[in-house]
């Protein structure tokens, strides 16, 4: 077995298991006595140290016992979490992240992580009020000490079994000899000690015929635990029987333990395999588990398992340690078994399976094109079914790449928090639409410019708390991420309840910067997009968080460099909200071939509306006036071919592609409509970047290059040189009368 | 002096083979072929062992055990019962009337064995 791909699993694993501990430390806050959130972080603790065991790596164990520790006395309930713990337990959390990773690198621990140890566990114990236990001290020696000491109530500290009894008060009664066992045990190996022992507790009278007797003894024996138990067979149910194996045996079982066969087991079953536990036991453990309050949920196994663990422990019927490397081995097992539900590939390896779909994409559309020339109808059905074939395969590539955007949305919980008590605001993050998916590229550039929206927001857009006072809000600020798909693309919003943006201030600031000149003319929306202009930025002052230069024009360069738009709505005292609408995916998109002159270009097809032909008479009146009156709407026009500079007239009549984006509508003027197209969207290079109306090219079955349409870009340029519409929705009926 | 098992089964050939195996390891046997019969095998001699089936005819094995847990001489005597499967039910009616062991049918003779050297010695 290689280690270090095994080292990587545990890296990763831990990341995961952190991740988890981190949103749980976050719920607790709220929620301080949900005792699910608690095992979850203490769960999360007691694997990253049980695995990191494993390994070997004594930092991780060492740094990760405190906190598990300390986790168990809030766990047990003599501790009860507050804000202040979950501050430290953060920083735990964050500390148990650089130590994993030190020790998966190889790393020792450098003397400044070592004192930053030191320093987060001294402010844990502060807390916790609990002693520098054995798990601080550096002292190898101590620890194995530990282990000898700890483990000693759990096994015998000598080679023989230890078998406790005590019978019945009935044991007679039913017939049932002590001193028949006795022999039946004699028979089963070397009976070393037998100490009697008289129950003490019914003083009243002395019945000869009630037993009253206890037995301890020392039983040196080859036979397994399985065995021995059957001796007691017949009183197991109306007698104490408690069997503790030989220190020899913890061993043992580990050793068992680890070489069996890698199943998915519950943890019961295998400490039963490995012989620590017999099949009786583990059927009391279950029966006691199962009448217990806290039942666990069905698919739940991990809870159930652990809880199976601690119960079969603290009854000591297994010692701890054999119980911690049975947990261990069904961890591992598990995380085996679960990499065969979801396989991590490399990303880079999906990148280029969804290149040679594309690629295939491609190639499948020259063959059709050659297959249609050719006539050959069974060849041309033959490709058909071939075309549908390679529609699921470029679908289900692109699948494989979709994510769900939650995990980066949650990644601003922690987020919210910190820079909330850095401003000393109190402010809540709601998240809305996690499940919502998208290309993981996209996913991968999003977060930095959300990340700078939802610190923007939170510095600038949210009031102190004096200032919500003064105008009637809820004391604490909201924070809302918001994610939905609309008509294929993703739309993600951030949105604050805060003062909202001021008008006059903004336009002051732009005149001062010189990006607008004074007296120029503009609305509320136009005003409020001034603050995405290169060089804006409003806070008077900087403060740590923002203001640093960085602004909003960043965050839409890289938004726009996604082909994504971003827009803003604002309104004075209510808050703010930065929508950005990006593609779901960057690699392949269904096209709508349209053709000028000799040219063809491709508008993606989710945006497509609905396609009308030009009338002569709309012709002319489309001619002046660009824009013509579609079913009672004002619809601004652009001819593709003016726009792009197409030599020639087109000889024939001519189509419009009614394009919806952002809720505005508008037509483009085509000559010809070639229909559906899978379009593989190759990049423009560096020199086409700054073209306006083009977001990247393809290539066509026959090999020519058409041009990718930037839909919302010339929707935008039409509504303006058509005025301010509102939306498709609001339409200025004057003006449509004006068209009849 | 040899200790006496009485052994109560409706099958003469399983009886048969309990008995083989039991005087090999040096018990004495009686028999009852249903529990009517068990209790008149009792017939005053001081007995050991019980192993009884459950389902005879004319008396089953729970309720001979119940009626023999009234008789002095052998009220405390261990009972082994034999079943097909250890079915819970059976099994709590068998504790109430004061029957801890149980052996489940089909059992080799080195089982029954075992089982009985667990609560008696020879």
């Amino acid at each position: 077995m290689n280690l270090d791909s095994a080292q990587q699993g545990y890296l990763a694993e831990c990341n995961e298991l952190l991740v988890e501990m981190e949103s749980a430390l976050l719920q607790l806050e709220d929620d301080p006595k949900n005792s699910e959130l608690i095992n979850a972080v203490f769960r999360a603790a007691h694997t990253i140290k049980g695995t990191g065991g494993v390994f070997g790596f004594d930092d991780v164990v060492e740094f990760t016992h405190v906190v598990e520790n300390a986790l168990d006395t809030i766990r047990s309930g003599d501790l009860i979490i507050n804000s202040e713990l979950v501050a430290v337990f953060l920083s735990l959390r964050d500390q148990m992240e650089i130590v994993v990773e030190h020790a998966v690198n190889g790393e020792t621990l450098s003397s400044e992580v070592k004192r930053q140890n030191d320093d987060l566990l001294a402010a844990l114990l502060a807390l916790t009020g609990g002693e520098v236990d054995e798990g601080t001290q550096k002292d190898e020696s101590e620890v194995n000490n530990k282990d000898e000491s700890e483990e000693a109530g759990a096994c015998t500290s000598n080679d023989n079994w230890h078998l406790s009894i005590r019978f019945s008060k009935d044991a007679l009664r039913d017939g049932m000899d002590p001193l028949s066992i006795l022999r039946y045990l004699a028979g089963m190996g070397d009976l070393k000690q037998v100490v009697t022992i008289f129950s003490e507790d019914d003083s009243e009278e002395l019945s000869p015929i009630d037993c009253h007797i206890g037995l301890e003894i020392e039983l040196l024996s080859d036979e397994d635990k399985e065995a021995i138990e059957s001796a007691f067979e017949f009183i197991k149910d109306d007698c104490l029987v408690h069997i503790l194996p030989p220190r020899a045996k913890i061993k043992h079982y580990i050793n068992m333990i680890n070489a069996l066969p890698e199943e998915d087991k519950r943890i019961g079953e295998i400490l039963v395999s490995c012989g620590a536990l017999t099949k009786a036991e583990l059927e009391g453990v279950i029966d006691a588990q199962t009448e217990s309050s806290f039942t666990p949920v069905d698919g739940d196994v991990k809870t159930n398992s652990l809880k199976l663990g601690e119960l079969v422990e603290e009854n000591g019927m297994v010692p701890k340690e054999v119980v911690e490397a049975a947990a261990a081995k069904q961890q591992r097992v598990r995380s085996l078994n679960s990499s065969a539900k979801t396989i991590r590939v490399d990303s880079e390896k999906l990148d280029a399976l969804v290149n040679l779909v594309g690629e295939m994409v491609i190639a499948g559309a020259g063959t059709d094109l050659i297959a249609r020339r050719l006539g050959d109808d069974s060849l041309v059905e033959s490709m058909s079914v071939m075309s549908r074939l390679v529609e699921e395969i470029r679908d289900s590539a692109l699948r494989l790449r979709m994510v769900q955007i939650g995990e980066t949305f949650n990644r601003f919980n922690r987020v919210v928090r910190d820079v909330s008590s850095e401003l000393g605001k109190d402010i809540r993050l709601e998240i809305v639409g996690a499940e919502t998916e998208l290309d993981k590229t996209v996913v991968e550039k999003i977060g930095d410019p959300l990340m700078h929206l939802v610190r923007n927001a939170m510095d600038h857009g949210i009031e102190s708390a004096q200032d919500r006072a003064a105008a009637g809000k809820a004391e604490y600020g909201s924070l809302k991420l918001n994610a939905y798909h609309d008509s294929g693309s993703i739309v993600i919003e951030v949105e604050d309840d805060g003062a909202g943006l001021r008008r006059d201030v903004i336009l002051a600031k732009a005149e001062e910067k010189g990006i607008v000149s004074s007296g120029q003319v503009l609305t509320d929306q136009e005003i409020y997009r001034l603050i995405f202009e290169p060089g804006f930025s409003t806070a008077t002052e900087v403060t740590n968080l923002s203001g640093r230069g960085v602004g909003m024009d960043v965050v839409k360069r890289n938004i726009e460099a996604l082909r994504g738009l971003v827009d803003i709505e604002s309104e004075a005292g209510v808050g703010t909200k930065i929508i950005i609408r990006m593609p779901l995916t960057l690699a392949i998109i269904d096209g709508f071939l349209v053709g000028v002159g000799h040219s063809s270009y491709v508008i993606p097809l989710d945006m497509v509306f609905e396609c009308v032909e030009l009338s002569d008479a709309e012709r002319q009146q489309a001619r002046k006036q660009n824009y013509i009156n579609l079913r009672d709407e004002v619809l601004p026009l652009m001819r593709l071919r003016e726009n792009f500079n197409i030599n020639g007239e087109s000889n024939g009549r001519e189509n419009i592609v009614v394009v919806q984006c952002g809720g505005i509508k508008a037509g483009l003027i085509v000559d010809e409509l070639r229909g559906e197209f899978q379009t593989v969207i190759k990049p423009l290079g560096r020199i086409f970047q700054g073209l306006k109306g083009i977001s990247g090219s393809t290539i066509l079955g026959s090999g020519e290059v058409a041009v990718i349409l930037d839909v919302p870009g010339l929707v935008k340029q039409v509504a303006d040189a058509g005025g301010h519409l509102p939306s498709a929705g609001g339409v200025n009926k004057n003006e449509s009368n004006i068209v009849h | 002096m040899a200790k006496t098992i009485l052994i109560v089964d409706d099958s003469s050939s399983l009886r048969n083979v309990v008995k083989i195996a039991l005087v090999d390891a040096g018990y004495d046997v009686i028999e009852g072929g249903d529990g009517r019969e068990g209790i008149q095998a009792l017939d005053g001699r001081k007995v050991h062992l019980i192993i009884s089936d459950v389902n005879m005819p004319n008396m089953d094995g729970i309720s001979m055990v119940k009626e023999i847990k009234t008789m002095a001489s052998y009220q405390f005597t261990p009972i082994i019962m034999l079943t097909t499967e250890a079915g819970d039910d059976l099994k709590s009616q068998g504790k109430a009337a004061g029957v801890k062991a149980w052996v489940v049918k089909p059992f080799k003779p080195d089982q029954m064995l075992n089982a009985v050297s667990k609560l008696i010695m020879p």
